[in-house]
């Protein structure tokens, strides 16, 4: 898997053992120190994934990734030091993917890095079209368009949307949706999912505060509309 | 509450004091005086009566007498001078003439037969030829009795007054005392109660003072406007509080440094500690490379940085309950599934018993982790190869999980098993185990989700955590829904659950 991987990471110790913990898994590496230089080395190395720690001098992490996500759709995944968990939160809006908490074990940031990777990797099976509602979805060209308009998702939006939209009123509950999606055990982070859910339907709903096309179950999870 | 209860008593007992002392008082004051008052009265409406009787005897016997009866004084004489019809009529006195006989001559039929109640000093004061008088009563009524004869071997003249408008007059003026003795006892009895309450004004409001300060509002203070005892009192109170309150700030500002301090350092170590759990994740796989001292160094080494790394995650948790900087985010969640997964991760030797039925409570299932894991951690730490057993129960509005180990704990913490979560507290302290705070944290995250944490010895020996969750909405009932336990027909079932 020859993926190049950007790791923004103000600790030189941190950085260090982390780029040679990707190298050694195969990853290109490429390392920026504060926020101005990841999202300058962003523009130029064009990476396929995104580790950004969340505090970082010069430019906040979560204004990384924000202004990231302007034109992207790369997988971000943040590396968290603060213990508030309302930060998680904040850091998965400004458009992260999925979180490692500090401190990490390395294969467990490498599980992580390639769970995101494979995410937005079709199989060949999947080269077919759904509809939900107005939306015409190219699984194969992992493309969205509504009245011949494309909407720009990430790639785990996208994939959010297909798992719904392949079976439409199957209520997914968000464990499932968390192990196929960010392949993750039954412990993952259902936060997840819900801050995912509400950028999707941001951006696919006529009007997100009363979504018709990806639908609430209260206490259960979600499913699709339409 | 007692306090409030025991106050109340002794105010009401001062105030009833200073009633008591004062009526007392006062009922004898003018009891003194109600009884000398009538006495003197008595005493004086006696002496004028007697003057007059007896000026009136002397000029009877002296002058009067003889002269209307020159002749001598028998019963015929006597009742035809008319003398005795004069003397009622003139001073409203009654006459008893003793002739010597046995048969006095009277002037009113009350009178007969009153000459033998008479005192008999009174008669030997008259046969001694002298004017006596005598306080008697004659047919039932307070009489003044002069006595006297006009000559020597003349009949003997006793002139019966009335007294009885003394007497009278003695007991209205004693019923007037006593009316005017109640009035002043009860505007006493006023006074002093409000004289009582005025004082203890002063005290009630102190009592409340120190009521606020002891419920913890430590700015409460007495208003100390009065410049007599009370208000050097008040003050002293003051000064007590200020400094009270000056020493708790003081007590809380080093407290909350100290918190501040524990969680900048855990905080300050997190950075350097993330690079030493990634370092012994490369270092660890590698290990085998190593030649065998350097290989049991880095054992050792990985070993130890995860011993630090659980200890500062545990810290940075304690400071984060500390600074009361925790939220609770609920949602429902399937505690049954939650378990399963737990000690697949953290004790897959571990035997789970689960209901039938899924159960479903509103909860944080983040919280539910820590707990949960926290105890499991604790059982394979502190009960080596022991066997564990987890189970849920619903209870009326609540559902319970317990992990009962039959490891050595309750041994060897000894009768009490509270301590275990006490922060930094070690069953065994040969030990090595966790940071010392994991069921610490765990009662904290179960207080936070309005639940308890309790342990108690395992009838079976070892020890026997339950974790209590409120139910507070109503269960759910299942739904066509995807679920993780249909996809975990993928691998092998993690955990032995046992049939029921």
């Amino acid at each position: 898997m020859d993926a190049r991987i950007l790791l923004v990471e103000d600790d030189a110790s941190i950085r260090e053992i982390v780029a040679l913990g990707l190298r050694g898994a195969g990853f290109t590496v490429a390392t920026a120190a504060d926020g101005p230089d990841g999202l300058a080395r962003f523009r130029a190395e064009r990476p396929d994934l995104v580790l950004l720690d969340v505090m970082l001098p010069g430019l906040d992490g979560l204004d990384v990734a924000r202004e990231i996500r302007h034109g992207s759709t790369v997988p971000i995944i943040m590396l968290t030091a603060r213990g508030d968990t309302l930060d998680i939160v904040v850091g998965l809006e400004a458009g992260a993917d999925d979180y490692v908490r500090k401190p990490f074990e390395l294969p467990e940031l490498i599980a992580r890095v390639r769970a995101a990777l494979r995410r937005g990797r079709g199989g060949p099976d999947e080269a077919d079209h759904l509809r939900l509602g107005p939306l015409a979805i190219d699984v194969g060209a992992r493309t969205v368009t509504r009245d011949g308009t494309p909407i720009p998702l990430t790639r785990t939006e996208f994939d959010v949307l297909v798992e719904l939209a392949r079976r439409p009123g199957q209520v997914f509950t968000r464990e499932v949706l968390l192990e196929r999606i960010w392949a993750y055990d039954f412990l993952g982070d259902s936060r997840l999912v819900d801050v995912a859910v509400g950028r999707l339907r941001a951006k696919i709903e006529p009007e997100p505060a009363s979504p018709t096309l990806i639908l609430t179950i209260r206490g259960v999870g979600y499913r699709a509309g339409g | 509450m007692a306090g409030t209860g025991a106050g109340g008593r002794r105010a009401v007992g001062i105030r009833a004091r200073v009633a008591i002392v004062v009526v007392a008082l006062v009922a004898l004051t003018a009891g003194v005086l109600g009884a000398g008052a009538s006495t003197v009265v008595d005493a004086s409406l006696r002496d004028r009566l007697r003057a007059d009787a007896l000026r009136q005897a002397d000029y009877d016997l002296g002058v009067l007498i003889p002269t209307a009866l020159p002749a001598g004084i028998d019963r015929a004489s006597l009742t035809a001078s008319g003398l005795l019809d004069t003397f009622r009529l003139r001073t409203d006195v009654e006459t008893i003439v003793d002739l010597g006989d046995g048969d006095p001559v009277v002037s009113s039929f009350d009178l007969v037969g009153a000459l033998a109640g008479l005192p008999p000093e009174l008669r030997a004061i008259v046969d001694r030829g002298e004017i006596g008088y005598a306080w008697t009563s004659v047919a039932g009524r307070s009489v003044l009795v002069l006595a006297g004869r006009p000559a020597a071997g003349a009949p003997a003249f006793y002139f019966v007054h009335d007294a009885s408008d003394i007497d009278r007059a003695v007991a209205q003026l004693r019923i007037a005392l006593l009316v005017g003795s109640l009035l002043l006892i009860g505007v006493a009895l006023a006074t002093a109660r409000a004289v009582a309450r005025g004082i203890l004004r002063p005290i009630d409001a102190a009592s409340r003072a120190a009521a606020r300060i002891a419920d913890g509002q430590l700015d409460a203070r007495v208003t100390a406007t009065s410049r007599d005892e009370f208000g050097t009192w008040a003050a002293e109170f003051n000064r007590m509080a200020d400094t009270l309150e000056a020493t708790i700030e003081r007590l809380r500002a080093a407290e909350s440094r100290n918190r501040r301090f524990v969680a900048d350092v855990a905080h300050e170590l997190r950075t350097p500690l993330t690079g030493l759990v990634a370092e012994a994740s490369l270092l660890r796989v590698e290990l085998g490379t190593l030649p065998p001292d350097a290989r049991r160094a880095g054992e050792l080494l990985v070993a130890d940085v995860a011993r630090l790394r659980s200890l500062v995650d545990d810290l940075m948790e304690v400071s984060r309950f500390d600074a009361n900087a925790e939220q609770v985010a609920t949602e429902p969640v399937d505690l049954g599934q939650r378990l399963r997964a737990l000690v697949a991760a953290r004790l897959p030797a571990a035997e789970l018993v689960l209901p039938d039925e899924p159960v479903v409570i509103e909860t944080d299932p983040r919280r539910v982790d820590r707990i949960v894991g926290n105890l499991l951690d604790n059982a394979r730490l502190h009960a080596p190869g022991a066997p564990v057993a987890v189970s849920i129960a619903r209870r009326p509005g609540a559902v319970t999980v317990t992990v009962a180990d039959r490891g050595p704990g309750s041994g060897a913490a000894g009768s009490d098993l509270e301590r275990l979560f006490e922060r930094f507290a070690k069953a065994d302290p040969a030990r090595p185990g966790g940071s010392g705070l994991g069921l610490a944290i765990a009662r904290e995250h179960a207080e936070l989700l309005g639940g308890s944490l309790r342990v108690d010895a395992n009838p079976g020996g070892g020890l026997l955590f339950e974790l209590r969750l409120p139910v507070t909405g109503s269960l759910l009932d299942g739904d066509p829904t995807v679920t993780g336990g249909q996809d975990r027909e993928r691998g092998p079932e993690p955990t032995r659950s046992q049939p029921r």
